[in-house]
């Protein structure tokens, strides 16, 4: 009895092993055929080409033209802030108005122009590396960056030569998207200037940033970023100088970015607010600021494949 | 029990996808060139999958936002149907054959079960299928927020079409 019953139990098991084999078959064969390494890009690492004041290492897709509109609000508490200018809401302590272009999928070029300073800069971004499920870890983006500042002279020699009001900025990025909802950045920078604020300010300016992204939901992230410059790369400043700090808010819709931030940066750009942050969280000097980003695709995609020919009404 | 390597098995690995949405605002269409497909003949039973990254889209921004936002193929990274294909047919003899299969579809993590009409040929050996259904977003979880009903249809339109060839 007990034998039969072993016999039984045996050849269910041989049965079922037998049919789960050919199961195991058509996935092995499945796996075999498909060609997925082809298909493990990990995209949108960031949803938005800027985490909060610096730049990601996403590009501009090709032929998307990035109208962006930033504002920087006065100090929150403090001296400036308080009832008195609606928290800073009465002051506009900078304005960006920029185009970026996405020449390829991987190559931007960009146009833009700052109220401080009446700073125009001109920037392109190439990504190097992109990261895969299999295989490269990271992200790796260059970015570069000229600045001119147009406005008067405040004294007769402060721009002796015309190359004085020139600054350039140049800064690889490496990020990693960690999982769907977390990517983090690391981006070491170089700004090269005439115009310093003393004699401990280095022209050659060196700063490292780190920034971070954590999905909420599949539209709203909470993002930070923080640039270590003063220790790092300068002591003993007579001016009072913090390094960058902001956290904000950024909803995605479809075309639209949306970026709501606090940060002690006054300034917008880059060649401006890394060397010359003067506010500091501690005493109230952290402000409201906001972007507005909105994605234009330009041409008429070459496309002639019916297949993939999108139409718009 | 008959050898599995004995019964004939049919591979492709260029099985074309298009997906389809429509609103009076805007047609949406994307394509992919590579999916693959294993059919076991003796079981009447086809296996086709794809990568969900391998859709490709005019725009790469709504690639993008289609992969991140609505498919998450991070996460769920292939679409994959299996089923069983009615009536019985001979796999030696060339012609035409309307099928039925029936069996599961797995897109965005979820399964469901669906009945899916279609048709074989057989030409020297060479197996051809084609089909076309719909998909319906919500039976798959995949939210479409209503700002974007008027250029996101709630129903996609999925055509599949490719050929088998004898494996060995």
């Amino acid at each position: 009895m007990n034998k039969n019953k072993l016999f039984i139990f045996l050849l269910l098991l041989s049965a079922s092993s037998a049919m789960s084999a050919s199961a195991q078959e058509v996935d092995s064969l499945l796996k075999s055929l498909s060609n997925d390494q082809k298909f493990d890009k990990v995209e949108a690492t960031f949803k938005a080409t800027h985490i909060v004041l610096s730049q990601s290492t996403e590009t501009q897709k090709k032929r998307d033209l990035d109208f962006r509109i930033r504002h920087h609000f006065g100090d929150i508490g403090g001296e400036f802030g308080n009832s008195h200018t609606l928290w800073g809401l009465d002051v506009a302590s900078d304005l960006y108005i920029g185009f970026d272009y996405g020449i390829t999928d991987k190559l931007t070029i960009g146009i833009g122009r700052s109220k401080h300073d009446e700073l125009f800069n001109f920037l392109i971004k190439q990504k190097l590396v992109q990261q895969k499920t299999n295989g490269m870890p990271f992200n790796l983006t260059l970015f570069a960056q000229m600045g001119l500042v147009a406005r008067e002279a405040f004294a007769t020699n402060e721009f002796a030569a015309y190359g004085d009001r020139m600054t350039y900025f140049i800064q690889p990025m490496l990020s990693r998207k960690f999982s769907s909802n977390f990517s983090f950045q690391v981006m070491p920078a170089l700004l090269m200037r005439s115009k310093t604020v003393g004699l401990n300010d280095p022209k050659e300016l060196f700063s490292l940033g780190f920034a971070g992204r954590l999905k909420l939901n599949k539209r709203l992230s909470f993002v930070a970023e923080y640039t270590l410059v003063n220790e790092l790369s300068r002591n003993d400043l007579v001016a009072e100088l913090y390094n960058p700090l902001g956290i904000g808010l950024e909803i995605e819709t479809g075309g639209h970015i949306f970026s709501l931030n606090f940060m002690n940066s006054e300034y917008i750009n880059e060649n401006s607010f890394i060397p010359n942050t003067k506010k500091s969280w501690k005493d109230g000097g952290v402000r409201f600021g906001f972007t507005i980003s909105r994605n234009f695709s330009l041409f008429q995609s070459k496309n002639k494949n019916p297949d993939t020919k999108s139409t718009i009404y | 029990m008959m050898p599995y390597a004995a019964a004939q098995t049919y591979t492709a690995k260029n099985i074309q996808f298009n997906i389809f949405s429509s609103t009076p605002i805007e047609d949406i269409k994307a394509a992919s060139y590579t999916g693959v497909a294993v059919l076991v003949a003796q079981k009447q039973e086809i296996t086709i999958q794809v990568a969900i990254k391998s859709l490709e889209f005019d725009k790469k921004l709504m690639q993008e936002h289609f992969n991140e936002n609505y498919m998450e193929s991070d996460k769920y990274p292939l679409a994959k149907f299996k089923g069983s294909i009615e009536p019985k047919i001979d796999w030696a003899k060339d012609g035409d054959y309307p099928v039925t299969v029936k069996g599961s579809l797995w897109i965005h993590g979820i399964e469901q079960p669906r009945t899916i009409n279609g048709k074989i040929t057989i030409k020297n050996k060479v197996v051809s299928i084609a089909t076309a259904f719909n998909v319906n977003c919500i039976d798959h979880h995949i939210k479409i927020p209503s700002i974007m009903f008027a250029k996101i249809a709630e129903v996609i339109q999925v055509k599949v079409q490719g050929n088998l060839n004898p494996l060995n």
